[in-house]
């Protein structure tokens, strides 16, 4: 995440990190494989240019690929742990976007730009083993967390929901379900899927986290049962692919601090555009409150800013002193300072 | 502790008060320096306290309070007196061996400087690699870090020419290498090793190697959350600088380092730098000595805690390690707008931060000593 940076002009060109192997901003890689793994799914594999190591990476993060036009965040299937290639399985949307370009034009020994790796959805550290949750192609950071787990020698229990046909990894799933304290529940219907939730949740031992990436209504399934089975909310976490509809919401009003320039936000118009509009260089990616890349620091008067994303803490939500500004707004004509 | 005052080589006070080893006192620990050119022209450095030492204090500064005073790392800062921060790590020149030497003794001394909680294992082997392959490229004459040896990407080979250290290990299997990835680094570098996590929303200090707390305990401290380690500092909760430093801590971000200095008049008036509680007996009666014999004041150790801020790649963990810098007294006056800078710093510190820094009996003296001509 990006806060607005006083230093940032000044360190240009800095190298805080020595070693290439520390490297997260753009960079090429080349397509070393393209592995079809469903009808609808392929898998795409990088490696360095220069041979050099490439960056490690928490369980559970997505490296930024530059697929034509468009610049799209994709989980990282392994286990992240020194690796000598990066890998992500991409679902062919249809709607003429990068997972499409990517499908369609991306050939091994083609060149990529790439980002990151990123963490949005790491593992707890000290948990005793976790209860894994994959829906369809959220099984891509699941198996990243069920590698580690593997590795690491760890207790898992997977739960993956799928359409028969159309399960990517379910091969890899099952090879590592082979392991001493793995566990692997396979589900192929919505009512399957509620009940092996049910079942799982009230079979984990003490110091369980559980982890869920998949579609939204299979998510709020998973919410639901979690906290039906008792389940405090810091043991269960969640990666979502799409943030829901947002109403258009009010107009109000941004103060940019540093030159005092008032830019009114029309409703269905978001702050991050209308910053955009105004020269103010905004780091952005998903635009639906979920990277929390165009997190901005604001100052506003209590109960103004509508939090509308899924990124920030309850804690850091209440705090009022930043807002991610694609999806976040003020209440009806009122003031927010942008401190820029 | 083991030091001989007679082993003093060269004029300068500093060296004076420097304690040395000798050969077989560093190879009782482990320490076998190779005889190579690049080694010997290391050791032949001469000691200096003062030049290297972080000045913790802006040029215009008089009064001190406590603040989030973090700034980018890596970034050389001229002094008064020299230079400092070029480096992740500073070796201490001609003093490595013997801060080393002092750090071997501690750990073999007391396992438990080294605590591990679980799920940080491998934090710390992230910590390991961070650190060997900066130093192999800020070193490259006396530290050497070959990867993927004999085809396996995870056999690493380091070698330290300065302390003799030549050790093969695999990434990931905690018995090869000696005494763990953590303590391994700690007995190569100067910088005590803490690794801080992030639980339900707040971050803890979960693992650490520490052999030179300023009269803390590792053993006591790690499990702690950021309230609960800063809880005896005087105004630093109540003036929400934890909540500010822990937010600093949690947005960290992966391709930034960061750097924080602390400062404080050691409670041993000599260049000890384990002060730490479980040592206590060692040095507890380090001052009343010193002032019985007359010569207290000019040996208090100003001391300079560098701390360095790193966002590990594979876990996330967020580095607080700690390299500790002193200079005595009698050593500052080489820089006298240092003393005066100091005298009036000292003098204008609120009862409760110097009770708390544990100078409030002596600092007057303290005042006093570095005014006089």
């Amino acid at each position: 995440m990006t806060l607005t940076d006083p230093i940032a002009g000044e360190l240009a060109g800095h190298r805080f990190h020595l070693h290439p192997a520390y490297e997260t901003g753009r960079r090429t890689v080349r397509v070393h494989e393209v592995r079809p793994l469903t009808d609808a799914i392929t898998h795409f594999r990088f490696v360095p240019v220069d041979g050099q190591p490439l960056t490690a990476y928490q369980p559970g993060s997505h490296l930024i690929v530059t697929a034509g036009e468009h610049r799209n965040a994709y989980s990282l299937v392994d286990d992240g742990m020194n690796p000598r290639s990066y890998g992500i399985s991409v679902l062919r949307r249809g709607e003429g976007g990068g997972s499409d370009w990517l499908h369609d034009r991306a050939a091994a020994g083609d060149l990529l730009e790439v980002e990151g790796p990123r963490s949005m959805f790491p593992p707890v550290l000290d948990q005793h083993g976790a209860l894994l949750v994959a829906g369809g192609i959220g099984i891509t950071p699941v198996l990243s967390h069920a590698r580690a787990l593997a590795r690491a020698g760890r207790r898992a229990d997977v739960v993956y929901s799928y359409r028969p046909g159309a399960a990517a990894h379910l091969d890899d799933l099952r090879e590592l379900a082979e392991r001493a304290g793995f566990g692997l529940h396979e589900a192929t219907t919505v009512d399957d899927t509620v009940r092996v939730l049910r079942e799982r949740f009230a079979d984990q031992p003490l110091g369980t986290h559980a982890y869920a990436c998949g579609p939204g209504p299979m998510l709020e399934t998973y919410l639901e049962v979690a906290a039906g089975s008792g389940w405090p909310d810091a043991r269960v976490h969640l990666e979502r692919f799409t943030a829901p509809e947002q109403d258009p919401g009010s107009p109000f009003t941004a103060v940019v601090a540093s030159s005092g320039e008032r830019i009114d936000v029309p409703a269905g118009v978001s702050l991050l555009t209308r910053l955009l509009e105004h020269g103010l260089p905004v780091p952005n990616l998903c635009r639906q409150g979920v990277c929390g890349e165009c997190r901005i620091p604001v100052r506003a008067a209590d109960g103004v800013v509508v939090h509308r994303d899924l990124a920030l803490s309850d804690e850091e939500k209440t705090a009022g002193d930043s807002m991610l500004c694609c999806v976040s707004r003020g209440v009806d004509r009122s003031e927010i300072e942008v401190q820029w | 502790m083991v030091s001989r005052a007679d082993a003093v080589t060269d004029t300068a006070i500093a060296a004076a008060r420097s304690p040395r080893y000798t050969d077989e006192e560093m190879a009782a620990v482990g320490i076998r320096p190779l005889r190579t050119p690049e080694v010997e022209a290391f050791r032949a450095q001469p000691v200096d306290h003062v030049g290297p030492l972080p000045w913790p204090f802006p040029e215009d500064l008089g009064a001190f309070r406590y603040s989030v005073n973090v700034d980018p790392a890596r970034v050389p800062r001229p002094t008064r007196a020299g230079e400092w921060g070029r480096h992740l790590v500073d070796l201490g020149g001609a003093d490595y061996l013997t801060i080393m030497t002092e750090k071997r003794i501690t750990h073999d001394a007391d396992p438990h400087r080294t605590k591990i909680r679980r799920g940080m294992e491998p934090a710390c082997w992230d910590l390991l690699l961070y650190y060997l392959r900066d130093l192999a490229i800020t070193h490259p004459e006396v530290m050497h870090l070959d990867e993927g040896v004999d085809g396996n990407p995870d056999a690493f080979h380091w070698r330290n020419d300065l302390l003799g250290t030549d050790q093969r290990f695999v990434l990931g299997e905690w018995d090869s290498i000696p005494h763990g990835p953590l303590e391994f680094l700690s007995r190569e570098v100067p910088d005590d090793m803490l690794l801080v996590t992030e639980r339900d929303g707040r971050l803890y200090f979960d693992a650490g190697a520490v052999c030179f707390a300023a009269a803390w305990s590792v053993s006591f401290d790690v499990g702690m959350d950021m309230y609960e380690i800063h809880g005896p500092v005087p105004r630093m909760r109540r003036e929400g600088i934890v909540a500010r430093a822990e937010q600093f801590l949690r947005r960290l971000p992966a391709d930034r380092v960061y750097r924080r200095l602390n400062w404080n008049l050691a409670a041993s008036p000599t260049r000890k730098y384990d002060i730490a509680l479980e040592s206590l007996p060692s040095w507890g009666r380090d001052m009343a000595l010193r002032q019985a014999a007359g010569d207290a004041i000019p040996n208090v150790q100003l001391r300079i805690e560098l701390e360095h801020f790193v966002r590990l790649p594979t876990t996330g963990a967020v580095t607080f390690n700690i390299r500790t810098f002193m200079a005595s007294l009698e050593e500052l006056k080489a820089v006298p707008e240092w003393c005066a800078q100091l005298a009036d710093i000292v003098e204008e510190l609120p009862e409760d931060i110097a009770a708390y820094k544990g100078f409030l009996d002596f600092s007057g003296d303290v005042v006093a000593y570095l005014r006089a001509g």
